[in-house]
């Protein structure tokens, strides 16, 4: 029960989206450009981002009075600009043989020029739009389902909904179209919600509607998990530059891939969901303060970063076997000093070094200041240190305070002795008590070094 | 209930204004804290703030619970009712409320004239202020119906009716009018409670029930 308290702070709850995450990072012009689906699709296309073409739009009735039907090809979209959760779409798919005023939508229903009509005056009386604002109504091209989607969607489109912030992508789901949802992939409308591994693109967990766990694609024996997705690197590069773009520093981005154009964007979303949440067995609160802060300086090395922190499968068979954990070459560490005194630092893994060693900064940050102090009067050099005995070098340091030990270090530096504290670690769910020595580290880039002793219950990848 | 009105109040009564609406109006804020409570912590959604507050006046000025919860029903039905009926015409948004109002109107009409004949004369002589405020109700409803379906509408309008009458007995708890009447300033101090809640940004307990399924598998 307390677990399942505990695991609350893993999710992120609709409190915490709008005040942490859209009031702070989606300012109200990158907002309008989301919920402007004209304006988002002009702007993404403007910078080189797949969209689907734009075939005509009607901004008011007399637009619709002289609008000629003719113009239409046999299969279009029929949207609302400022439509949202994909209210107020409708797909057709071929003309009516025979009938110059009538097309077929997806579930083989006639539509009539006339109910095109009446749709989009609806639309234009702001029907389907956010707080009923009269909207416009456009068309656009109908993609065509990727043969690989075809036995996973019903009737119609698959999208992937892909969560960015910081320029990371972080968490990602696959939604497919089913009967419940009428051919929409729209969850909340009983679509099918299929998690991501980052790393891979292949399908995980799955839920159907906002709750339901399932493992098959209803009414087939079709496995929803194992699904690789094609030009997963490139939809998370996509995801990704239209952030950059869009300027919106939480940004749920929809993404369908074309049969012969490819991924390309549908919509942006400033007020991203939470239920890819459950698609994926996963926090994004957890995931989000992961990449918080970090400095992500171009576009690949965002993906990158999002396929290699939140890909996780193959590493935790590999963790499973092993009983152990695989961590980078960079970690995040939280320290426990003096006093309960908390620091949240990267340390840098080195299977070189034998202790872990912090530096003196760190150690006063963590309580130790007067150890610090001590131990930087304490002026012998090793060579003098070398001729006394062992109780003799005792004497020198024993009068520090809060001091473990002193061990001999050998390092690039040449050898030394150093004195050492006693701090926890947390690294990756593990806590660690141990000693760590000191070292004046200010001309270093990391404050803490972790070395072979406390490495023993984990992996490194170097790659990482 | 004299003797421990506070002075302010009482020059506020002096000079004419009645004791009921002085207490109205020192509920507002109470009210309206708990309806901000029950959506951010809770997770109790309803229509926004504005919609439960007024229904909770709206209850308070009719002549009993009951009166005011049978009205609101009434509206909930013949919301849904002229939804189906009105489907395939097509209308187009405005006109549609329009006609359910009327409709809402008739049948509140109607409703208060059973009212009377069947000897129930405190439901005939529910006060305008009241049915104006409860057809309100129905745009409401209406516009949640077409955005997010029967199903949501309908969750919202129970939620908003339980979220009114939990607001119709903290207004009408005696002890509480009292202690307001006796010490009004202690509205303000729903502005710190509020500032809590506006940044709490724990999991609500409706999400806790949302994401049972994870919070057990994480």
């Amino acid at each position: 029960m307390f677990q399942f308290f505990k695991n609350g702070q893993k999710l992120l709850g609709m409190n915490a989206r709008n005040l942490e995450f859209i009031r702070p990072y989606n300012l109200r012009r990158a907002k309008r450009l989301a919920d402007d689906k004209l304006l988002s699709k002009r702007i993404l296309k403007k910078n080189g981002v797949g969209v689907p073409r734009l075939l005509a739009k009607i901004t008011t009735i007399e637009d619709l009075e002289n609008f000629d039907w003719q113009t239409l090809p046999n299969s279009f979209a029929l949207k609302p600009n400022r439509g949202f959760g994909g209210e107020g779409i409708i797909v057709v798919y071929g003309k009516k043989k025979n009938r110059t005023d009538a097309w077929i939508k997806a579930d083989r229903s006639l539509i009539t020029i006339e109910d095109l009509r009446s749709h989009v005056r609806n639309i234009l009386d702001g029907s389907f739009s956010l707080s009923n604002t009269p909207d416009t109504a456009f068309f656009e091209e109908r993609l065509q389902l990727l043969k690989l989607f075809k036995p996973y969607s019903y009737k119609g489109i698959p999208d992937i909904r892909i969560i960015v912030f910081n320029k990371v992508p972080i968490m990602a789901m696959l939604r497919l179209p089913t009967k419940e949802s009428h051919g929409k992939a729209n969850l909340q409308q009983g679509a099918v919600g299929a998690g991501i591994d980052m790393a891979t693109g292949v399908t995980t967990t799955a839920i159907q509607g906002k709750n339901k766990f399932i493992e098959k694609i209803p009414g087939t024996e079709i496995s929803v998990s194992g699904l690789r997705i094609p030009y997963w690197k490139d939809i998370l590069t996509l995801a990704v530059k239209s952030q950059e773009i869009s300027k919106l520093g939480f940004l749920g981005v929809d993404v369908a891939i074309d049969k012969d154009h490819g991924p390309v964007i549908l919509e942006l979303n400033a007020r991203p969901g939470l239920s890819i949440q459950v698609a994926n067995l996963a926090g994004l609160a957890e995931r989000l303060k992961r990449v918080s802060g970090l400095k992500v300086k171009t576009i690949a090395r965002g993906v990158r970063m999002g396929m290699d922190l939140f890909g996780g499968e193959i590493e935790e068979e590999l963790e499973e076997i092993s009983g152990r954990r695989v961590i980078g070459t960079i970690e995040k560490v939280r320290l426990t000093g003096k006093n309960g005194k908390t620091v949240e630092v990267e340390a840098k893994i080195d299977t070189g070094a034998g202790y872990t060693s912090i530096s003196t900064e760190l150690a006063k940050k963590l309580g130790y200041e007067k150890t610090v102090e001590a131990y930087e009067k304490i002026t012998h050099t090793y060579a003098e240190l070398q001729l006394l005995s062992k109780l003799e070098r005792w004497d020198i340091y024993k009068d520090i305070p809060d001091i473990a030990t002193t061990v001999i270090v050998h390092s690039s530096h040449g050898t030394t002795y150093r004195p050492t504290i006693r701090i926890t670690m947390t690294m990756h769910g593990w806590i660690i008590p141990t000693k760590v020595t000191l070292i004046d580290r200010t001309h270093l880039k990391y404050p803490i070094i972790i070395g072979n002793k406390n490495l023993g219950r984990f992996l490194i990848d170097v790659t990482k | 209930m004299e003797t421990t009105l506070s002075p302010l109040i009482q020059s506020f009564i002096l000079t004419g204004v009645p004791v009921e609406t002085i207490i109205l109006i020192l509920m507002l804020p109470i009210i309206a804290t708990l309806i901000a409570f029950l959506r951010q912590v809770v997770g109790i959604k309803a229509f926004g703030i504005y919609t439960p507050l007024i229904i909770t006046f709206a209850f308070l000025a009719t002549n009993g619970l009951r009166y005011g919860v049978a009205l609101f029903l009434v509206i909930l039905f013949v919301g849904m009712l002229m939804r189906f009926m009105l489907k395939p015409f097509r209308l187009l948004y405005l006109p549609r409320v329009a006609i359910m109002l009327t409709v809402v109107a008739l049948f509140i009409l109607f409703f208060l004239v059973l009212g009377g004949t069947v000897q129930r004369t405190g439901l005939a002589s529910v006060s305008i202020f009241p049915i104006v405020i409860m057809i309100t109700l129905v745009e409401k409803f209406v516009s949640v119906q077409i955005e997010k379906g029967d199903k949501t509408a309908l969750i919202l309008a129970f939620e908003t009716l339980i979220i009114s009458i939990a607001g119709f007995y903290i207004a009408s708890w005696s002890f509480l009018q009292i202690s307001l009447l006796a010490h009004p300033w202690l509205i303000l101090f729903t502005i710190p409670v509020n500032i809590i809640i506006g940044k709490w940004t724990g999991l609500r307990v409706s999400e806790y029930i949302r994401f049972r399924n994870i919070l057990k598998k994480i």
